[in-house]
């Protein structure tokens, strides 16, 4: 058997219709948009054509859309670039965030900023009981991710900014589950703020966006040559910014289709280890989910044990977050829901994408029960 | 040799790194582990030692070049309790404790030979300079590595016997030299990597920075204090009793008529005895926390005991055991006998097993 690749909200293999795309710019299209002459001309009218289509795809006008290297750094330009803008006040974010949002938001806090986390229910959804109320304190930004990286619940985005447009607060939205899977239209969301990332749906690494909403003031992280209407300075990444273009695209002609698909085969999936391992808990259950995401807990199997033997065995999934070390952490996603530690530690992450197949499913679903009775053996021993 | 599957123990240095390489060469199926012993972000300042961020990277690094799997294990909730707790807690008592034994005899062999067997692994593995071999009976038994300079039998003494027929040390017939050697042969990353001689959670060189912010700076341990005589005699002052070792010289001042050494401590009266060169040599030695690898030697038993690490040993007679301890009469008496090292117990070049040295 190949071995398997089942964790596409890590990251995906670039598509084919991508790298063909971005060829000509590592090549003979290699000039800074920045310059004056042709080169710089031509790779300028290439950029600007690569946002025109992003900001197609998801409803907006070009000017709203900054180029940024990757998901985090969007997140980063969004919570931080708010909280700068009016240092006195607080920040919102909440619970289940992606480390990009939540670390930022933590070293907003050190640096005396006040900080709120709204909480989440069992079932991983955000509980925005008591945004009313801190809506009241005018808070410089709420950012509450669209879809959970960990589990897949999706969050109640639109109830959320709705909420936030009413009180004229900022609203961002960490988005780079949720593109390709879900329908972002932001001229039918009041959201302020978007960030995507390319390599979570067949685009390049290293590439992201942040959608800025006209008249969302925000001050820029890095400063040098006014790139990207001052927001992100820098030469621009024309060919990942093609890249992404051309991955946004096939993202969304596929999006129906791939949500069915995958949704189809993450529910065998799902149906089967639960009738083979009949204690085992599927996480975040209740809440709607992204079709491609299966996160589940196998009691009394040692979580790490069975990723590291699945490894072995050529499938590749995930535990918890991997720490710089490369160490597995228990995950603060679980324990957020209210998941005990020792029922948070032992979970995996199944996630599914565009080059997933039957077959696949099948093997995973055909070895999967025999190591989990495995390491269960040994570990009662 | 029949082919294992491997758990092999790669801290990031060249010997680790050495010792997967054999063990791929001899076609053994192998795995790399790392154990993450401590939190990085926590210790200031560039880590020196291979334990660190950084070994984990060499490790990799090395792995991926030898084409086998590696995994990272954070450990340091088991390593913070059970190596660098004991260790605060053995210099607060006044002993000088051996967390690398510590180590190796709780924490990290048991939990490699688990996560490995987890794994489907029948062996674990280490960069150790030691042997593996059997006896007549082909009982497993542990052996000096033949580098005289860079055995480590010293800090082995601790093993679980049980684990034995599991353990594998590829580099114990080997020379620093040669793994070396081997290390540039493979191209390995890590062949020119400088020695690591510090404790791997002690980054600043000096254990009691460790103490200092394990304990508090008002610690008893590291408050100032009385130097006595061995009769009670003050003689001076000290400045805390844990950053002194038995066979120290530095730190106890001049002007005493003649050169003292630190002969040992009294923790409950916070106090440092000092003594003459002669009074620092011991022909007896008292050994508690024993762990035999093989049968128990018997009472007038002739074995060899080493009391350091580098130092040879010494013949001596188990002279009496009762308790949990014995009493190891010394032919030649040693010096500076430290509570809190371990007291190694050979027969030629075969760990007996051992203990700590309780007086």
């Amino acid at each position: 058997m190949k071995p398997i690749y089942m964790d596409y909200a890590a990251t995906t293999p670039v598509r084919s219709e991508v790298r063909d795309a971005m060829l000509p710019m590592l090549e003979e299209r290699f000039g800074n948009p920045s310059s004056t002459h042709r080169w710089g001309r031509e790779a300028r009218a290439i950029l600007e054509h690569a946002r025109a289509r992003l900001a197609a795809v998801l409803g907006v006008s070009p000017i709203e859309i900054i180029f940024t290297r990757g998901g985090t750094e969007a997140d980063n330009l969004a919570l931080l670039g708010r909280a700068r803008t009016s240092p006195d006040a607080p920040v919102v974010c909440s619970a289940i965030e992606h480390k990009a949002i939540l670390a930022t938001a933590r070293a907003a806090e050190a640096g005396g900023t006040e900080l709120h986390v709204l909480p989440v229910d069992r079932s991983g959804t955000v509980d925005h009981s008591t945004l009313p109320d801190i809506l009241r304190r005018e808070p410089s930004v709420v950012s509450v991710m669209w879809a959970n990286n960990e589990v897949g619940a999706i969050q109640p985005v639109l109830e959320i900014a709705t909420q936030c447009a009413d009180a004229g607060v900022a609203f961002h939205t960490d988005a780079v589950q949720a593109l390709g899977k879900i329908r972002i239209r932001l001229d039918e969301l009041p959201v302020s703020l978007l960030s995507i990332s390319a390599h979570k749906i067949g685009g390049p690494k290293g590439v992201g966006a942040l959608f800025i909403r006209r008249g969302t003031e925000i001050s820029p992280m890095i400063f040098g040559g006014g790139h990207e209407r001052g927001l992100r300075a820098g030469t621009e990444d024309v060919a990942g910014a093609v890249g992404f273009a051309t991955a946004i695209e096939l993202a969304e002609r596929e999006r129906e289709q791939t949500v069915v698909r995958l949704g189809a085969l993450r529910d065998r999936l799902e149906a089967a280890l639960r009738e083979r391992v009949p204690d085992l808990v599927v996480n975040a259950e209740s809440a709607e989910r992204l079709p491609t995401i299966l996160n589940v807990t196998v009691p009394g199997a040692d979580s790490e044990a069975l990723l590291l033997t699945l490894d072995l065995q050529g499938i590749a999934v995930s535990s918890g977050s991997a720490c710089s070390s490369g160490a597995v952490e228990p995950s603060h996603v679980l324990t957020s829901m209210g998941i005990s530690p020792d029922m948070a530690g032992p979970s995996l992450r199944f996630s599914l994408g565009h080059e997933t197949t039957d077959d696949e499913i099948s093997h995973v679903i055909s070895v999967f029960p025999q190591i989990v009775e495995r390491l269960r053996e040994m570990s009662a021993r | 040799m029949s082919k294992r599957t491997v758990l092999v123990a790669m801290s990031g240095g060249v010997d680790s790194s050495v010792a997967a390489a054999l063990l791929v060469e001899q076609g053994h199926q192998v795995i790399g582990a790392t154990m993450k012993t401590f939190c990085y972000s926590e210790v200031e300042g560039p880590s020196q030692t291979c334990c660190g961020l950084e070994g984990i990277m060499d490790a990799r690094r090395v792995a991926d070049r030898l084409g086998i799997p590696h995994y990272v294990y954070d450990v340091e909730r088991d390593f913070t309790r059970d190596v660098i707790d004991d260790f605060v807690g053995e210099y607060a008592a006044g002993r000088t404790p051996n967390p690398c034994v510590r180590c190796n005899g709780n924490t990290k062999f048991r939990d490699l030979l688990k996560r490995g067997a987890l794994l489907g692994c029948d062996a674990i593995a280490t960069g150790h300079y030691a042997r593996m071999a059997t006896d007549e009976t082909g009982a497993p038994i542990l052996l000096r590595g033949v580098d005289q300079n860079k055995d480590q039998a010293y800090f082995l003494w601790g093993l679980p016997p049980e684990l034995l027929p599991q353990l594998m040390f590829p580099l114990g017939a080997l020379t620093k030299p040669e793994v070396r050697e081997r290390a540039r042969a493979l191209g390995l990353s890590t062949a020119e990597k400088p020695e690591s001689q510090e404790i791997c959670f002690v980054p600043t060189g000096n254990y009691v920075d460790v103490l200092e912010s394990r304990l508090g700076p008002e610690h008893a341990a590291l408050s100032p204090g009385k130097l006595v005589s061995a009769s009670g005699e003050a003689v001076g002052e000290h400045e805390g009793y844990a950053r002194y070792t038995v066979g120290q010289r530095k730190g106890i001042g001049g002007g005493h008529g003649q050169r003292l050494y630190v002969l040992g401590t009294r923790p409950a009266m916070q106090e440092v005895v000092v003594g003459t060169w002669e009074d620092l040599h011991r022909s007896e030695i008292l050994v508690d926390e024993l762990n035999w690898l093989g049968p128990q030697p018997a009472i007038g038993s002739e074995v060899q005991v080493q009391i350091r690490h580098r130092a040879s040993a010494a013949e001596a007679e188990i002279a009496a055991n009762d308790n949990g301890s014995i009493k190891l009469e010394l032919r030649e008496p040693q010096r500076a006998v430290a509570p809190g090292q371990s007291a190694v117990l050979f027969r030629g070049d075969v760990v007996l097993g051992g203990g700590r040295i309780a007086a």
